[in-house]
Order: C-alpha cells, then structure tokens, then sequence
C-alpha cells in the first residue's frame, strides 16, 4: 500500500514543510494590490510568467496539499524555474486525510485539491477563499462542461483540476462475456476473480445505480433496499484496493473489476487484452478542483500556480502522466490522437451527460461505512 | 547482580542502592521526555478523542459521550476484532514453532557461525518492509516468479491463486515478524547453562523431559517477550494484510484506520483504538503474571 508508504514519509515532509516556513513575517497576502498585471494579455507565453512577478506574493514561497500522484514533479520544478517560486508540496491519499490535516490546523497550505463534495462543504463552512479570476486568464481553457457545476456555482471558489470516472476494465483473455454493467461483474462465475475500489461510498454507489436509485440518496431506507445486494456481491471480491488496483489485473490475479478511469487508461495503453467499459447504469464522475484555503498566506503565488497549470502546454504534460478525464479543451489539442482516443479516459459526451457527481451526504458517511464494513466480514 | 561483590565493596553497592539522584534525573530527561511526549501524551488525547463526536466535514465536538465505547461493542466490530485476533494468534504460534528451533540451534552453535546466523537474521530489516512486502506480491502472483517455477517443473498444470488469500496474509505476517521472535529466544539460550542441560541428562532425565522441565523454563523469558513481540504488532497490522491479502476480511488496524479517513468518525476509530489498548494491556498482564508464577 502506496499510502503506508506516504504515511511514513509524510512525517518527513511535514518536518521538511516546517523548516519551509521560514520566520519571515508573514506579509498581509489576503488583500494584494490588484495591479491590472499585463500578464493577462499573453498567460501562454513564458514571458508572461516572468512578468507574473509583479503579482506574486512578497514572499516567494508555495505550500502546496494534493492528491498523491496527481500533479508531476516537473510541472512544480518548471514553475519555480519560471517564477522563482519557491514550491513545497505534501501529499494526501483521501479527501479526508486532507480535511484531517487542515482541521488539525497544520501546514497552512496555500492550495489543496478537493474532491467536488468536499469543495461544497468547505464552501458551506467558509473555509475557501475566493478565486480573483482576473489573474486566472487561462480559466478560459476549460470545457463549459467542468465550468459553473453544481458544486461550486460560477466556479468563485474553486477551479477544476482534473475530472474522471469509476468504471468497468475487463481482461478479454480471461472473461469473453460481453460485460455491461456492474450487474454483470457480480456474476458467480466471476468469484474471486474480482478487485474493487476499497472505498465504503463507491461500493454502496454502484448497489444504488443499480438499483435505479441516485447515488446521493442515501437515506437509511435506500441503505437498507441496498444491503441484500451487496451480500451477494461482497463475498465474490477477491480484492479490495483503491491505491492501486491495476496490480492484481497486470498480474494476473484477478480478470475483471471496477476501478478509477485513471488506472483502467493505464492498463489499456499496458496490453491490448483489457477492455474499458463505461457501465450500463451511468457511472460515477469525479472532478478535483484546486483551491484555496482561508488560511492561506500566499495567495497570489497560488493563484499564479492555478493559472499555470491551466496553461495548455503545462496541461498536456500533466496528462501525459496521469491520463485523466482533462477539463482543459485547449490542452486536448495537444494530445496524441492515442491519448484522446483512450475510452477510459475521455468517456463520450452521452456517457458524460449520464454520470453522477457525488454530494456531500455528512453522517450518512458513518452508516455506510458500517455497512460496507459488516458485509466485508460475514 | 551487585551481591558477589558486596564484602569487597559494600559501600559501593550501597551508592548504586541509593534513590536516584540529580544526575541520574539528568541523563533519564531525554527517556522521560519521550515517553511523555510519544506515549502518555498521544494516549490521553486518543482517550479524550474517543468521547467525542464529529459532525460536518470533520469537526470534533468534546461532548464526554460513551455512544462510541456502546457502538464498538456490537457485533459488526468485535467480529473484525476476532479475525484481528485470529490472524495473530495463528502468527504467533507458527513463529514459535519455527523460531525456537532456530534460535535454539543458533545459541548453540560456534560463536563464529552463531554471529554469522544471528546477522543473517537481522539482514531483511535493514530493507523497509514495506519494499520486501511488495516483492513478495512479484513472487506469490499468479504471474509471478513461484507460480512459473512450479508451472516449468510440472508439480501443477496451470497456476494457482495464492496471493490474495488469509494464507498469503499469515505467509506475509510471519515473514515480517519472525525476527522479532527468533531474537529473544536467541537471547536466552545464549544464556543457558550447558551444565544444566547435562545434569538433567545425568540424573536420567529423557531428551523430551529435559526440553519441557529444565530448558523451556529457563528460555521462557525469552519465548514470552517473543510472542508478546510477534503478537502485539500482528494485531493492529493492516499495510500486509491488505497488500497480501486482497483486505478481505477486514482487519481491525484497516477499520481504525478507515474511521479517521472515508468513514469520517474519529471519536469512534479512537474509540476502537482503545478497545486496542485494552488488549495489549490485557496481554501485558498475563504474561507478567506468568512470570510471577
């Protein structure tokens, strides 16, 4: 597990983030002087994040808390080269982790990168600060799709990362069904030949989609309709991860499963025999945006990062890495006609229209666990 | 230990005997310090953590309810904490089975071989267990290194699943903690007295109650720091449980650990946590009390 391993290191980076932040006075980053910066005229141009300068903080320094695996190294290190920035960045493997961590007080980031339930109950608490999009040129990169969502109405808090789906992925070799929905993975003939997502929620998702019932209703009584057939899928698991689920498929342990779209893109670009499936019921997309926290004291050099990351050369690259579904329209048109064309990576857009975000669904979180938790130990 | 020497230096041993003073505090500040800080400190937090209640994105609220201790004795939970058990015991009875032998042949071997022996022992944790974790995955997967060998040399048609499954899981256990078994015992026998062994010989004992009545006895020290070694840390492991053994079932370190992430319940993870602590606790006591008798 990639995220013992993190947990380990983490203590290292949290002491490394420490001495990070230097004794400089904090200067007064909330409230910048919102010079009408030239940069905006020409965001793509390395020229322009030179002159960027002149909007960044006082302080030259970035503390960055994302997802593992999820933004490239030499997208920080390019960043700094260009600005002088000086970038430090933590990792977090679940959504939770994260708010642990900023709840906790620690670390005062200066960007994290949350899951779109998350961004609407940080919203609802105010703990975001709100996104000046004049120095956020590049916003205009993003597919209207991933623009203005539910979540984050007019996108003030928040700005899309990247998005993805929860999915089918088959290893044709093994299983020669024609695989269609979650309904059909659960088949008996397939026991122990199965890896699922390790996650409560999603699990108890695809139960629901089934079913025909949205995925954010969660009311005890849609838990209860949901049980009898999560006891007859559970057992047939053979494994349960969610940090890296495309293990047991590379060797061979397991045939069939459901797992994140990012994982099933890289299994598809591994062999020919995997097959990626959007199932029947709908599926479930995800968007990760990135955003700012209140207590965030290098606002600008945060809003300087967001806009860089838009930019579509930078994009491109991070897509590269980690083929998920890219909001940045003007990034896809950098991409190799293997990258677009990758079914687990961008679903079409009628697939795309029949997806479910998730909502913050507050205790209910506890229940399902419960649920989930119980069934895995019959 | 200072008895032997007390008619020559008896004023001497009546110093070591006095209460601790100045500079004895001195030296055991950094000890004390730690243990302030790493062990009764975090305990009190994780006790106080496990009244509490969450609510919202992650909010705890300190409202002295016992709710948490009451939901963590139903079934769903103590059924997760028997399979925990469960895995430990097995753990720590295969170790003992394979680790006093070892450890009994390494304190008796030549000193030369015997360090030899005892290194070799120590060599796999220089390495973070979680890389030897992984290459045990390489090596168990039904692509992997043990299913080819076996598949080439014809012993089975076509390869079998063994990653993924409790026997992976207790495999991955006992590779970890056997060291930790061998070491103590090792110690022991290091200690013991040839010349015991062989009055007992002398006196018509039979190789069989020589081993039960004069040797196991005086390792036991050693074979009960052994287990308590092997079968603490066995309980609350989940990274090799869940990397071998597919996370299914769940183990009570993967539940604790889930509560302070996906399940968003913190006071009820600290709860269970406690419930932990009470177990070691409990283990503690037995074999103290063992010794005593």
């Amino acid at each position: 597990m990639k995220e013992i391993a993190r947990r380990v290191v983490l203590p290292f980076f949290a002491v490394l983030a420490f001495f990070g932040c230097e004794k400089t006075p904090a200067p007064p980053g909330a409230t910048p002087p919102a010079s009408p910066s030239p940069a905006a005229a020409s965001p793509a141009s390395p020229a322009a994040s030179r002159s960027g300068e002149s909007t960044s903080d006082a302080e030259k320094a970035l503390h960055i808390f994302c997802w593992s695996e999820y933004i490239p190294q030499q997208i920080v290190d390019a960043f700094s080269a260009d600005t002088g920035i000086k970038v430090s960045m933590e990792t977090y493997s679940s959504n939770e982790e994260m708010l642990a961590k900023l709840f906790a007080g620690g670390g005062n980031y200066d960007i994290i990168q949350p899951s779109e339930y998350v961004i609407e109950g940080l919203i609802k608490e105010s703990l975001l600060t709100p996104i000046d999009h004049a120095s956020i040129p590049n916003m205009k990169n993003l597919a209207p799709e991933f623009t203005n969502m539910s979540f984050d109405p007019g996108n003030k808090y928040s700005v899309p990362y990247m998005a993805g789906s929860v999915g089918i992925i088959v290893n044709t070799e093994v299983v020669q069904d024609d695989i269609k929905s979650y309904n059909d993975v659960f088949q008996e003939k397939f026991a122990k030949n199965i890896v699922v997502l390790d996650d409560a929620r999603e699990i108890v998702s695809w139960g629901l989609e089934s079913l025909g019932i949205p995925v954010n209703e969660v009311s005890d009584e849609n838990l209860a309709k949901v049980k009898p057939l999560l006891e007859k899928w559970l057992p047939l698991v053979k494994v349960f991860d969610s940090d890296s689920p495309k293990t047991a498929l590379l060797n061979g342990d397991v045939a069939l499963g459901v797992v994140w779209a990012g994982e099933g893109a890289i299994l598809l670009n591994e062999d020919e025999k995997f097959k990626w499936i959007v199932p029947a019921e709908g599926g479930h997309l995800f968007v990760d945006s990135l955003a700012i926290p209140k207590t965030a004291k290098h606002v600008k050099n945060a809003e300087l990062f967001i806009n860089y990351v838009l930019r579509p050369d930078v994009s491109a690259k991070i897509s590269e890495a980690f083929p998920y579904l890219n909001p940045n329209l003007a990034a896809r048109e950098l991409l190799t006609p293997a990258q677009r064309n990758n079914p687990a990576s961008f679903p079409t857009a009628d697939q795309l229209a029949n997806m479910q975000t998730f909502k913050d669904i507050g205790e209910q979180a506890t229940k399902i666990d419960e649920l989930v938790t119980s069934l895995k130990a019959q | 230990m200072t008895g032997s020497d007390r008619p020559a230096s008896s004023q001497a041993a009546a110093v070591f005997q006095r209460r601790p003073g100045l500079l004895a505090w001195l030296v055991l500040t950094p000890l004390l310090a730690w243990l302030i800080l790493f062990v009764i400190v975090p305990t009190i937090m994780l006790v106080l953590l496990s009244l509490g209640e969450q609510k919202g994105l992650g909010t705890v609220y300190f409202t002295f309810t016992l709710k948490n201790y009451v939901r963590a004795l139903d079934w769903t939970w103590l059924k997760v904490l028997v399979i925990s058990v469960g895995y430990a015991v097995v753990t720590t009875g295969i170790c003992m089975v394979i680790g006093f032998p070892a450890a009994y042949f390494i304190g008796r071997s030549s000193e030369p071989l015997r360090n030899v022996l005892i290194t070799l022992v120590m060599i796999p944790l220089w390495t973070s267990f979680l890389i030897r974790t992984y290459a045990w995955i390489t090596i168990l997967s039904k692509d992997g290194i043990l299913n080819a060998f076996l598949v080439s040399a014809r012993i089975i048609p076509e390869p079998i699943g063994i990653l993924y499954t409790p026997f992976a899981a207790v495999l991955g256990l006992v590779y970890n903690f056997l060291p930790f078994m061998i070491l103590p015992i090792y110690t022991s026998v290091e200690r013991l007295d040839s010349a015991v062994i062989e009055a007992a010989y002398d006196l018509g004992a039979s190789p069989l109650r020589a081993f039960s009545q004069v040797i196991i006895p005086l390792t036991q020290p050693g074979i009960v720091a052994g287990a308590l070694l092997v079968f603490v840390p066995s309980i609350a492991m989940f990274a090799i449980t869940n990397l071998m053994g597919g996370g299914d079932p769940p183990t009570i370190g993967d539940v604790i650990y889930k509560q302070f992430t996906s399940g968003r319940n913190q006071p009820f993870g600290a709860a269970l946590g406690c419930l932990l602590l009470l177990i070691f606790f409990f283990s503690l006591w037995m074999t103290r009390r063992q010794r005593a008798e």
